[in-house]
C-alpha cells in the first residue's frame, strides 16, 4: 500500500499516456463515481515525485516475485526481530517522506498567493493543483460545510477547468424523500459529466461493482479500527500503527488510484495484523491508554503519535469513521445505485460534513464510547472554524457524559510547534498514571 | 448622526415594535435570507450588521477558535459581552441559522445555543442549478411552515406579495442612494441605517434622495474614487474614515449590505396575484449571481461586475476608479480569492489594494499606512 501510495506518478502517468485514461482529482472519501466512469480518481499528492526507502523497494520486488505470505515467511524465519524494525523503519519513513511533500506543497500554496490564515489542508491541497494540476482532466467535487472548501475548490478552475460539482444538503427529517430526490439528481448530473469528460458510461453495474469493493474495503477498514485497535496486543508497536492509520486515512482518498488493488491491500493488511496478534509477534498494548487524536485530515502533526508512544499511550486516528465516510452504501440486487449513493452523502452530511455542530459533536462522543477511547486530543486547526469550533461542547460532554479527559493542541504547520505539544501531553498524559 | 445615535434609535424603534407584540428574528448579515417572508409574518427582521473590537473578538474565544473571522467572532461577543448600546439584542425571539458561510453557521449556532434564542433553520445550496432551485424551495416552505407555526396561522400569499412589493421599492431606493455622488461615509452610514431599520426607512431614503438630486452635480468631492468590493464595513467600523483621511472616497459599495443586497430587486412585472410568491423569491435566488455564497462563478461573476462598474464610471465621470478588497480576517469566502481577484483586476488595468484586517485597534496605524499608499499609486 505504501509502495502504491509512493510511486503513484509513475502509475498515473502509465494509465494517463499508455491507456489514455482520464485523471480526476478528488478528496475526502468520494472516489467512487469516478471509479464507476473507468477513470481514475487521484488524491493530488500522488501525482508527485517521493523518496522511496531502499528497503520499501526491495519488500515489493519481493513481494511480487513470492507473494507477502512468503515474503514475510522467509524474512520473519530469517530474522524476525530485525523484520519488524525493517517494517517500522519502513512506515517512518514513509510518512515522514508524506509529510515532507505536505509541507512542500503547503508553502507552493502560499507562494502561489493561498492567504497563510487558511488552513494547512486547503493551502497544500492547492500547492499540489499547482504542482501537476495540469495534467489533471477534471476535479470532482463535493459542496459541503465549509465556505472554504468551497470557494477553495472554485479557485481551482483555473488550474482545473474542467469542474463536477455535486452540493451535499443536510437531511432536514420534515422533507427527507423531497431531499433525497434532489440529491439523486445531484448525482446524476455528476455522473452525466464524468460521462461528458470521460467519454464512458457509468452503468448501474459500474456503480454497484464499485459500491461493492468499497464497501469491502470500509469493512476491513472498519475490522483495524474496532477490532485491532480494540485489542490488548497489537500487531506493531503502536507508534508504528499510529503510522498505519495515517497512511489509511491519506490512501483512502482515492484507494492509490486502483480500487481493486487497494481492497487487495486492505485484506492483506487485516490477515497479516491478525496472524501475527495469534502468533503474538508485535507487543502487548494492554496498559496503555487509547488516545483519539482528531480531526486530523486536514492537517496534523505526525510526530504527536510518537510522543504519545513514548509517554506510554497509544494514538488513534479515525476522522473518516467519524465523518461517516466509511459507512457502507447499501447495494442490493434491485436497488437503484444513484439512490444507494445519495442516501449514503446525506447520511454523511448527517452525521458531521453538514451543518449541524451538534451532529458532528454526537459523531465523536458514539466514537469514543464504541471505542472505549480514554482520551482525546483535539487537533485545533490554525483558519479552521468548522471542526474545531465543536471542541468547547465536544469538551464539556465529553467530561460531563463519558468522564473521558480532553485536550486541545494547536496545529498550523507540520513541525512548527512540537515542542509546545511535547510540554502539553506531557502533562496531559499524567492524567493516566 | 454617529453610530450611537443610530444604536440607540434602532433600541427605541425595537422596543416599540416589540411593544406591538411583534417578534423579532435575527440572523447574520449576507444575503439570500428571504426577509420578506419574516415581514410577512408580521415579525421584524435584524440584520446583525455590527462590526467588532479587541473586547468583542476576545469575548468569543470560549466558543470558537481566534482564527475564526473577525465579523463572527465579534457577533458572538456581542451576545457575551452585551455592551450597553446593544441591549437590543436581548429583544430577539428566535435566530436563524444558515450557511452561507461556516463561520456564519458556526456563530448562528452559538448564539443559539448559548443565548437561549430558539434557532431557525435555513440552508442554502452552493451550486446553482435546477436541483438548487428546488431544494431552495423546499426551503423557503420550511421556514415558512416555521414561521406559521410561531404565529400560530398562514401567512397569506397576498401578505408575501405585500412584503415582496415593499421590500422591492426599498431596494430600488437604496440602489439610488448607492448611486449618488456623496461622500462615502455619509452614504454609508444611511444604508447601514436603512439596513437597520428596513422599509420603515423609505421616506427617509426618498427625502435624501430628493435633496441630492437638486443640489449634487458630479466631481463635487475632489478626491481619488472607490468602489469597496469584498466584505461590508459595518456599523461602529472606523474603515471608512481611515480611508476618507487618506484622501479617498468610496463612490459605490459592493458589499452585501451594499449592492449585494440592494440590487436583488424583483421585477414587478412577475408580482402577479395568480402565481405562488415564493417562486418570486426563488427567482431572486437564481438571479443572485454576485453573491459569494455560490460556486462555481463567483470569481467570474464579480471581475465581471467591477469592470463594468469601472467603465461605467470612467465614461460618466472621466475617473478611474480604484479597488479596495475589504478582507476581513479569516473570511472563509474573500480571503481565499483575494489574490485571483486582484491579479485579474490587475490584468485589466484596475488598480485594486487588498486590505485585510481585523477589528483590533492595534491595526489602525498600520491600515492607514497601507491605504495612504494605495491612494498614491491611483
Ligand atoms: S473544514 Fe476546516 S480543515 Fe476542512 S477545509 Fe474547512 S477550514 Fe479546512
Ligand atoms: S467568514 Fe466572511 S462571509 Fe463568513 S461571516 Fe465572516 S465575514 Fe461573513
Amino acid at each position: 500500500m505504501s509502495y502504491n501510495f509512493l510511486t503513484g506518478r509513475d502509475y498515473l502517468t502509465k494509465r494517463k499516456q499508455k491507456e489514455k485514461k482520464k485523471l480526476i482529482s478528488v478528496a475526502l472519501g468520494f472516489p467512487d463515481l469516478v471509479f464507476a466512469a473507468n477513470a481514475i480518481p487521484v488524491f493530488p499528492i500522488r501525482m508527485e515525485k517521493f523518496k522511496i526507502n531502499l528497503y520499501l523497494m526491495a519488500l515489493n520486488s519481493a513481494t511480487s516475485l513470492f507473494g507477502w505470505d512468503l515474503t514475510t515467511k522467509i524474512l520473519g524465519i530469517a530474522r524476525q526481530l530485525d523484520f519488524l524494525k525493517v517494517v517500522e523503519k519502513v512506515l517512518d519513513d514513509v510518512v515522514n517522506s508524506i509529510n515532507d511533500k505536505y509541507n512542500e506543497m503547503y508553502d507552493l500554496g502560499v507562494e502561489n498567493g493561498v492567504p497563510s490564515d487558511l488552513c494547512y489542508g486547503v493551502n497544500a491541497l492547492y500547492g499540489m493543483h499547482k504542482s501537476r494540476g495540469s495534467v489533471l482532466d477534471a476535479n470532482l467535487n463535493f459542496a459541503m460545510r465549509c465556505g472554504k472548501w468551497n470557494k477553495f475548490s472554485e479557485s481551482l478552475q483555473s488550474i482545473v477547468p474542467n469542474q463536477i460539482w455535486v452540493n451535499i444538503p443536510p437531511r432536514e427529517a420534515e422533507n427527507e424523500d423531497k431531499t433525497l430526490e434532489i440529491m439523486v439528481n445531484n448525482v446524476k448530473k455528476a455522473i452525466s459529466e464524468l460521462e461528458g469528460i470521460t467519454g464512458n458510461y457509468i452503468t448501474d453495474n459500474s456503480l454497484k461493482k464499485q459500491f461493492r469493493i468499497g464497501n469491502q474495503v470500509k469493512r476491513f477498514y472498519k475490522t483495524i479500527l474496532y477490532e485491532i485497535c480494540s485489542s490488548d496486543f497489537y500487531p506493531c508497536n503502536p507508534a508504528t500503527f499510529a503510522e498505519i492509520l495515517a497512511l489509511l486515512t491519506i490512501s483512502f482518498q482515492d484507494y492509490n488510484s486502483n480500487a481493486q488493488r487497494y481492497l487487495e491491500n486492505m485484506s492483506q493488511l487485516v490477515t497479516e495484523m491478525r496472524e501475527r496478534i495469534k502468533k503474538g509477534i508485535g507487543m502487548d498494548v494492554s496498559d496503555m491508554p487509547r488516545i483519539l487524536i482528531a480531526p486530523m485530515f486536514g492537517g496534523w502533526e505526525p510526530e504527536t503519535h510518537e510522543i504519545i508512544y513514548e509517554l506510554g499511550g497509544r494514538a488513534l486516528y479515525a476522522d473518516w469513521e467519524i465523518l461517516g465516510l466509511i459507512d457502507e452504501i447499501s447495494v442490493s440486487e434491485n436497488s437503484d445505485p444513484v439512490e444507494d449513493y445519495a442516501r449514503f452523502l446525506l447520511d454523511a452530511s448527517k452525521k458531521g460534513i453538514g451543518c449541524d455542530s451538534d451532529a458532528l459533536t454526537n459523531s465523536y462522543l458514539n466514537f469514543v464510547k464504541n471505542l472505549e477511547i480514554d482520551g482525546i486530543i483535539i487537533n485545533q486547526l490554525f483558519g479552521c472554524p468548522s471542526l474545531s469550533n465543536s471542541y468547547e461542547i465536544l469538551k464539556s460532554k465529553i467530561k460531563s457524559e463519558l468522564e473521558v479527559p480532553a485536550i486541545v493542541i494547536n496545529f498550523r504547520k507540520i513541525g512548527e510547534n512540537v515542542d509546545v505539544v511535547k510540554a502539553q501531553l506531557r502533562t496531559y498524559m499524567e492524567i493516566f498514571k | 448622526m454617529d453610530d450611537l445615535e443610530i444604536l440607540s434609535e434602532y433600541s427605541l424603534y425595537l422596543k416599540e415594535k416589540k411593544e406591538e407584540g411583534k417578534k423579532v428574528i435575527g440572523f447574520i448579515a449576507h444575503d439570500n435570507i428571504p426577509e420578506e417572508l419574516i415581514d410577512a409574518a408580521g415579525f421584524i427582521p435584524l440584520r446583525m450588521i455590527f462590526a467588532g473590537n479587541d473586547d468583542l473578538m476576545n469575548a468569543s474565544h470560549d466558543y470558537l477558535p481566534p482564527s475564526t473571522c473577525a465579523f463572527a467572532q465579534s457577533s458572538i461577543g456581542l451576545f457575551s459581552l452585551k455592551p450597553s448600546q446593544f441591549n437590543f439584542l436581548d429583544l430577539l425571539d428566535y435566530f436563524i441559522v444558515s450557511n452561507h458561510c461556516v463561520s456564519d453557521i458556526c456563530a448562528s449556532e452559538i448564539i443559539s445555543k448559548y443565548f437561549n434564542i430558539p434557532r431557525l433553520n435555513f440552508y442554502i445550496s452552493y451550486t446553482k442549478n435546477d436541483n438548487s432551485l428546488k431544494y431552495f424551495k423546499l426551503e423557503l416552505i420550511d421556514l415558512k411552515q416555521q414561521l406559521e407555526k410561531i404565529r400560530g396561522s398562514e401567512i397569506p400569499s397576498k401578505d408575501l406579495r405585500e412584503s415582496i412589493l415593499k421590500y422591492n421599492k426599498f431596494k430600488k431606493r437604496l440602489l439610488e442612494i448607492n448611486n449618488l455622488y456623496m461622500k462615502g461615509s455619509k452614504k454609508l452610514k444611511i444604508i447601514q441605517k436603512a439596513l437597520l431599520f428596513g422599509p420603515d426607512f423609505i421616506q427617509d431614503l426618498e427625502q435624501i434622495i430628493q435633496e441630492y438630486k437638486e443640489k449634487s452635480p458630479i466631481n463635487q468631492i475632489n478626491s481619488k474614487d472607490l468602489v469597496l468590493t469584498g466584505c461590508s464595513i459595518f456599523i461602529n467600523d472606523y474603515l471608512i474614515d481611515l480611508i476618507e483621511e487618506a484622501g479617498g472616497n468610496v463612490v459605490f459599495l459592493d458589499t452585501w449590505i451594499g449592492n449585494h443586497y440592494s440590487s436583488q430587486i424583483i421585477d414587478d412585472k412577475l408580482i402577479d396575484a395568480k402565481k405562488d410568491p415564493l417562486n418570486l423569491i426563488i427567482k431572486r435566488f437564481h438571479d443572485n449571481i454576485y453573491g459569494d455564497h455560490s460556486v462555481p462563478n463567483y470569481l467570474e461573476f464579480k471581475i465581471s461586475q467591477i469592470e463594468k462598474i469601472y467603465h461605467d464610471y470612467k465614461l460618466k465621470t472621466g475617473k478611474k476608479l480604484g479597488v479596495i478588497n475589504h478582507i476581513i480576517k479569516f473570511c472563509d469566502h474573500i480571503s481565499i480569492m483575494s489574490a485571483h481577484l486582484k491579479n485579474q483586476l490587475q490584468e485589466k488595468g484596475i488598480r485594486v489594494l487588498n486590505l485585510e484586517r481585523d477589528y483590533s485597534r492595534a491595526n489602525r496605524g498600520q491600515l492607514s499606512t497601507r491605504i495612504e499608499a494605495f491612494m498614491e499609486m491611483l
